[in-house]
């Protein structure tokens, strides 16, 4: 039997199942952004993390190399001369299927019972004859392109054991077989993996003579071993743990998927103030009734336990519905995310979202938090009157009145401790953050003292202009301060979120265009995606009629404990140099020593981020061990993954042992169609190896193309804030329609037309978005400040400036009202359809 | 500003108006037959529930009946459209109400205004009407001030001035005492007798009070759905307590 | 007779760290000899008649047939008279008669394998390793000249080109190894005729196979962090064919026996389905001056006088009484460590043995190694 006071309260809630219904979806929409945001970068987090584990083995430490690989040689060396037995060979790379990136690893079977189990399980399904074991080996060892993979990955290629198949490597086909396949359904890790014979590898990714890596495994504690490799590991290499490697690997897109955090966070905020509206104005929409219940000696406590109670329970059926849309939408944002950083950073092969129990309990505890907390503040505030004191409305409004210069004041403290925080707390990009949503915060506290202020200043002249109707609009906003407030100040976080972040986004892409302007010299670039250029073809290409010169570029990385260390070796075309931006020397004298000494230009990222400047020297560690490298200048760089030192192609080719090139950059005579050019490097190339090229122009749009790819989740989520914002206004709107029904039957009985009434709502909804968007423009500006700031310069070293695009604050304005407007129609509709008769009741 | 109100007679026709108690009907105004003529104040009383407000707000145009007809100055209220009775209340009738009703976010003043405006009467009459009534209803120096820090008598007066400003040829107070103490109640009920006397209009004041239906020229009883004419008593007429 | 070494090459399973041996695969030896028996070996050298060896090219290998072994043992004395027993053995297989071509050092079609023992009779303990590579770049491989066979750094090798009478053996785990100099002070003998040692009816059934059957040997011996001084004898198998065993044939027992008189006893009893010798077993008499002579089946008695049962399964002979009438010779053979298995997919049992008996009515004694195959209830076990 539910007691009667609970039955008081539901029966409110369901006799007014619209307000139910906005608190349930607002607490729903605001948990399934968290939990979609979250689940995403947990999901694409965790498949890198489990095919980097299912691909480490049981390797504690890994042998890396210089751009080149290891020298076949040294691996030899480690086994034969110094014993050395857990240890396996190596060969990384990726190939394509059938339009499928995979990851290729070559292994020798032989060492990899020390590291990984799956290379061998394949066995099990090899339908050659004699052992299954021996016909794995025998056709790794003896048959050229016979490979395994996956059972999922072969289902998803259409691969049954025994097929022939193209592997498309380094641009050149070849054909493969499938030997077995390993795995179980749901050993995910396993995705797009296909290994192979070291052999294979070596012939498919061109690396003859040189292995990737080499994986070691060390038992616990066994530092002599350390020690011992160490020792022996000839200069150029390095021995690194694994867990720090797949760590540094993982890193790379932290910031990225910190940003993404970050956004989620403020659809969450948006979110946040949606449900506080919600569930608060469900309490005090019935304070006549706690009045009543206090009357008749319902005691505080008990009130508190019922209210926090429905509040608990409203949170958690709403959280659950939440959770699940969180799910569909993490999917959807898992496709965006992954692509990402597929297109910047490694290759993550996420299937499917992974019901990460954290994420969801996140979800969960946020919804059910934010409903407890939202309720909290009503209902120690309604309870606190005293039993006979019904609270009026007018009560609560003064109450809120007293209230505002605080809040305010509070807001100001918050805005004075997010600026400091930003001034002190130097690269830290999760500091930086924090400031951002204090700011925000504080700034969302002034509000609605703002909305006050301005009202009162706009009123009379709204008088003027509209006469009594639009003052009464206006008025009505500063007068249910307490209900109007949260929605306007949820309008305006999301509008000036859009005003941040498009402007943010603006500059950022006007930088950037800028930047490809400058850096795209060439009329025709050339490449390979992965690998190098065929030799033999490049010599084609350069010498093809028309073309006036050529610059190469090679990209490289060394590794080391903290990390990857890019390397961009650049050959120049003469007159090309004043494609690379010299940020804070003298390009004249900078060019030539870069040509001819040990020289590196560091990008401005590169700089930002490892503190170094202009005069510092570089460690790097070349195929003779460690050298020392000038910093003769910075450069400006808008890659994404622009932290890299710039190095000339004779400089490279005195410390490493890599001949290979990526890409091409064809300068041609005047007056040479680049079409006709273009067609010529596909005959010259076809069948040999598939080169990419494009034209200067066409490389400049798919640039930006792969930028706004990158945005589009960030137009996502500030979408949704938008909505959620949406709900807000409707929510609030309506409140105000149902506590001011008789306020409307009044006015009806007065004379007021539906059309009036209605007329005057939807005004009533066209200021607070007016009102949103004017307090969203300062705050979309510091936003906008603070993001670039933050975001660009924290998170990827860019220094950006800031530019408005025309008419932004223009059409924020519009597109708060226009929102507001929209949000504002029902209730405006249902404004309109009050009973005049109702202004008879009797309260 | 003293064009005397539009002679009017409030013709009711064998009114009826029920409303569904769950699935029962409920008659609450059966077969009502009356006449007021213009300048007249009628009170109208019965119990709680007895059907008063219905039967004002079929007279005042907000609702209409089941059947039978109610003819105000001549214009059928039952044959016209929502809209039409809309702009017919607006022109022609005032509300006073027992919990005044006054809009909270307009000051007293802009509470009369309002009315004038939605009658298009231009700003500067509007301002002179207000600053009569203000002074009518003894209130002249609260024009700015909000109904928020009125009290009960002062909002109420308020209202009635409201309820005066566009001169209409009918007004109907619903209990307009009833949420004020008896001495206040009679200061209200003075004025609004006055003021509807000296704008020349119909006055119905729906009331429980004997006494409220004593100072009307003429009183009725509803009971059961029915209204019957009740004599008044002349001893209570114009008391000044 | 070290055709067993042939199913090692199943043991390359434990690469997989799974036994991943078909569920079909019968527990029993014939299994096994279809497997390297009688397999597709079409493009393969077969022996089919004698040949004419010569040294140091035979120490070599011979890729052109399928499979190949370098089957040391001995028994050793270390300092205050400890005894130990070794095995290392490498064998090479091939996966294919030819190499594809190619342009990466990592593409081979030969196989290396080694399995190292050392028994330790005092300490009760049993050590075994294995090693496995391609023989590609310098990982695995084996030459003649000068004599080397290798994986990764354990290595069977002539210490001079001049001398390839004295070989060095360098094995060693982390737990234990070894690092001994061998001196032949016997001339190579031929087993079978002339070296062609037929298995079975079926022509090319057959290996070539030569002994060294008794080296002085010398040198350090490590277990956990102690090293021992040690000497004694050794014996290498040489053989390799392309196709060697039978289908009914189950396992064999192979005695190396090193007698006090300075002779040596090699026989091998191939053991059929139906329990029976089968009569293709043999085995070779070797005099003090090195002269050999052929051992037919029906001329050595073999009785089995105890028995081990094995932790893992399965019931070995553990001392036998052997009988060679045309010699007068009477042995018993007698393991110093009953636990001489080796788990490895395939198990099988090869440790060192004690002599003691008589021939021409004088005391003799002697020591030497057993192999025994076949008796395990299960060959697939788990590695290691």
């Amino acid at each position: 039997m539910i007691p009667v006071t609970w039955r008081a309260n539901f029966g409110y809630l369901l006799r007014h199942p619209w307000q139910l219904a906005l608190a349930l979806l607002g607490i729903a929409v605001g948990v399934a952004v968290i939990v979609a945001v979250d689940l995403a970068n947990a999901s694409a987090r965790k498949a890198f993390l489990l095919s980097m584990d299912a691909v480490t083995g049981e390797a504690t430490h890994q042998v890396v190399g210089g751009p080149g690989g290891i020298p076949e040689e040294t691996y030899v060396q480690l086994r034969t001369v110094h014993g050395i037995r857990s240890i396996a060979p190596v060969i990384g790379g990726y190939v394509t299927v059938a339009d499928t990136q995979l990851q290729l690893m070559g292994v020798d079977l032989f060492a990899e019972q020390e590291m990984r189990s799956f290379t061998a399980e394949a066995s099990k399904s090899t339908t050659a004859g004699g052992t299954n074991v021996e016909a794995l080996i025998r056709g790794f060892l003896t048959e050229p392109g016979t490979v395994t993979m996956s059972r999922r990955t072969a289902a998803l290629l259409e691969l049954e054991v025994g097929d022939r198949f193209e592997v498309i490597a380094d641009g050149r086909l070849h054909n493969a077989v499938l030997l077995g396949v390993f795995g179980d359904a749901d050993a995910a890790g396993l995705d797009r993996l296909l290994t192979t014979d070291i052999a294979t590898a070596q012939v498919w990714l061109d690396q003859l003579g040189f292995i990737s890596r080499i994986d070691v495994r060390v038992d616990d504690g066994d530092n002599a071993m350390v020690e011992r490799l160490e020792s022996v590991l000839p200069d150029g290499t390095r021995l690194l743990t694994a867990a720090g490697r797949t760590r540094t690997t993982a890193d790379l897109s932290a910031a990225f998927m910190t940003n993404l955090t970050a956004m989620s966070l403020l659809a969450l905020l948006v979110g946040l103030f949606l449900i506080y509206n919600s569930v608060s104005f469900s309490v005090l929409q019935r304070r006549g009734l706690i009045g009543i219940q206090r009357a008749l000696g319902v005691t505080r406590g008990e009130l508190y336990v019922l209210i926090l109670g429905e509040a608990a329970l409203i949170g958690l059926v709403a959280a659950c519905i939440g959770v699940l849309a969180g799910l569909w939408l993490g999917e959807q944002l898992l496709m965006l995310v992954s692509q990402s950083i597929n297109d910047f950073y490694y290759r993550v092969n996420v299937t499917d979202v992974v019901a990460n129990p954290l994420s969801i309990a996140k979800g969960i505890a946020a919804g059910v938090g934010v409903a407890l907390l939202a309720a909290a503040v009503p209902a120690i505030e309604a309870s606190s009157y005293h039993p006979r004191l019904a609270m009026t409305r007018s009560t609560l409004e003064q109450r809120t009145r007293r209230l505002l210069p605080v809040v305010a004041l509070a807001g100001c403290a918050a805005i004075v401790v997010a600026a400091a925080v930003l001034m002190f707390s130097g690269r830290n990009l999760v500091a930086g953050l924090s400031a951002v949503f204090l700011l925000i915060l504080g700034f969302a506290l002034c509000i609605p003292l703002l909305i006050r202020v301005i009202s009162r200043t706009l009123a009379p002249a709204a008088k003027r202009i509209g006469g009594t109707l639009a003052s009464m609009a206006i008025s009505g906003i500063a007068a249910s301060l307490s209900r109007t407030g949260v929605a306007i100040v949820a309008l305006a976080v999301a509008v000036s979120a859009t005003i941040g972040v498009s402007v943010m986004v603006d500059s950022f892409r006007g930088s950037v265009r800028q930047w490809l302007d400058q850096t795209l010299q060439a009329d025709i670039y050339a490449g390979v995606e992965r690998g190098s250029m065929d030799p033999a073809v490049l010599a084609d290409l350069v010498a093809l009629p028309g073309v006036e010169n050529y610059s190469t570029s090679r990209r490289s990385f060394l590794e080391d404990e903290d990390g990857r260390t890019q390397l961009v070796v650049i050959q120049m075309a003469p007159d090309s140099y004043a494609g690379t931006e010299i940020l804070d020397a003298d390009p004249a004298e900078v060019w030539p020593a870069w040509e001819s000494d040990d020289v590196v230009l560091v990008s401005e990222p590169y700089a930002y981020r490892n503190g170094v400047a202009l005069g510092d020297t570089i460690e790097l560690r070349t195929a003779a061990g460690e050298r020392d490298f000038r910093i003769a200048a910075t450069y400006q760089s808008y890659d994404i993954n622009a932290s890299a030192l710039l190095i000339s192609r004779s400089t490279y080719d005195r410390h490493w042992n890599d001949d290979g090139i990526d890409s091409i950059g064809l300068y041609l005579a005047d007056g040479v169609d680049a079409q006709k050019v273009l067609q010529r490097i596909e005959s010259v190339s076809a069948g040999r190896q598939q080169i990419r090229f494009e034209s200067n122009q066409r490389i400049r749009d798919l640039s930006l193309e792969i930028f706004d790819r990158t945005f589009i989740i960030t137009d996502v989520l500030y979408w949704l804030a938008i909505v959620v914002a949406l709900i807000g206004i409707l929510g609030a709107m309506l409140a105000m329609q149902l506590e001011r029904a008789r306020e409307f039957a009044v006015l009806r009985a007065l004379g007021m037309t539906p059309a009036q009434l209605g007329g005057m709502i939807t005004l009533q909804s066209a200021v607070i978005g007016l009102f949103s968007g004017i307090a969203a423009i300062p705050l979309g500006v510091v936003m906008a400040y603070v993001l670039i700031e933050v975001i660009n310069r924290r998170a990827f070293g860019w220094q950006i400036d800031m530019t408005f695009a025309g008419g932004i604050f223009f059409s924020a304005l519009l597109f708060a009202v226009g929102a507001a407007v929209l949000a504002g129609l029902y209730p405006a509709y249902r404004a309109a359809q009050s009973q005049p008769a109702l202004a008879m009741r009797e309260e | 500003m003293t064009a005397a109100p539009p002679q009017i007679e409030i013709g009711l026709h064998k009114l009826r108006r029920t409303y569904m108690e769950g699935r029962r009907e409920h008659v609450v105004l059966d077969d009502i037959n009356a006449g007021f003529v213009r300048g007249e104040s009628v009170a109208i009383r019965g119990r709680s529930g007895s059907g008063k407000s219905t039967l004002l707000n079929l007279i005042g145009a907000i609702d209409v009946p089941d059947s039978g007809e109610i003819v105000v100055s001549g214009v059928n209220l039952t044959k016209l459209s929502e809209r039409d009775r809309t702009l017919f209340r607006r022109r022609h009738v005032g509300f006073v109400y027992q919990a005044f009703n006054l809009i909270p976010t307009l000051s007293v003043a802009d509470n009369i205004r309002f009315v004038l405006e939605l009658n298009q009467v231009d700003a500067r009459a509007a301002s002179q009407r207000i600053d009569e009534l203000l002074t009518a209803v003894g209130l002249a120096d609260r024009a700015a001030s909000y109904p928020d820090v009125l009290s009960g008598g002062e909002q109420q007066r308020v209202a009635i001035a409201r309820a005066l400003s566009h001169r209409p040829s009918l007004l109907i107070a619903d209990e307009p005492t009833g949420n004020l103490d008896d001495r206040t109640a009679d200061d209200v009920l003075r004025l609004l007798n006055d003021l509807v006397r000296e704008n020349g209009g119909t006055l119905l004041i729906a009331t429980h009070s004997a006494r409220i239906a004593a100072s009307c020229d003429r009183s009725f009883q509803l009971h059961n759905g029915k209204l019957e004419e009740t004599k008044v008593e002349e001893t209570m007429s114009r008391s000044d307590t | 007779m070290r055709a067993f070494g042939m199913a090692l090459f199943a043991s390359l399973i434990c690469v997989a760290g799974v036994t991943a041996i078909g569920e079909n695969d019968a527990a029993n030896g014939s299994r096994l000899a279809e497997l390297l028996g009688s397999g597709d070996d079409r493009g393969f050298a077969r022996a089919l008649q004698p040949r004419s060896f010569s040294f140091p090219q035979d120490h070599g290998p011979h890729p052109e047939y399928r499979n190949e072994w370098w089957y040391l043992t001995g028994n050793l004395d270390g300092d205050g008279g400890r005894r130990f027993g070794f095995e290392l053995t490498f064998f090479r297989f091939a996966l294919e008669p030819s190499m594809p071509e190619t342009d990466s050092n990592w593409r081979s079609n030969q196989v290396y394998i080694a399995h190292l023992a050392i028994t330790d009779a005092a300490g009760e303990k049993f050590y075994v390793a294995q090693r496995y590579s391609r023989s590609a770049l310098a990982l695995a491989g084996a030459q003649a000249e000068p004599f080397r066979v290798w994986i990764d750094d354990w290595e069977i090798s002539t210490e001079s080109a001049e001398n390839s009478n004295v070989w060095r053996l360098q094995a060693g785990e982390r737990e234990f190894g070894l690092d001994l100099l061998l001196t032949a002070v016997k001339p190579p003998v031929f087993n079978g005729i002339d070296g062609l040692s037929q298995k079975s009816a079926e022509p090319g059934n057959a290996s070539y196979y030569y002994s060294i059957t008794r080296w002085q040997t010398e040198g350090l011996l490590r277990i956990g962090s102690a090293q021992f001084r040690v000497s004694g004898l050794s014996w290498l198998d040489r053989e390799w064919s392309s196709s060697a065993l039978a289908a009914d044939q189950l396992g064999w027992d192979w005695f190396a026996l090193q007698l006090s008189d300075g002779t040596e006893l090699m026989f091998y009893n191939l053991r059929r389905n139906d329990g029976r010798r089968d009569s293709h077993s043999a085995g070779t008499w070797i005099a003090a001056n090195g002269e050999a002579s052929h051992i037919d089946s029906g001329d050595l008695d073999i009785v089995v006088t105890d028995q081990w049962q094995s932790p893992s399964g399965g019931v070995y002979p553990a001392a036998w009484t052997l009988r060679l009438p045309k010699k007068s010779l009477t042995l018993n053979v007698r393991p110093i460590l009953d636990n001489q298995e080796l788990i490895t997919t395939v198990r099988y049992w090869e440790g060192a043995v004690d002599l003691s008996g008589d021939r021409d009515g004088k005391t003799i004694g002697g020591r030497g190694y057993v192999e025994l195959t076949g008796y395990a209830t299960a060959t697939r076990g788990q590695w290691p």
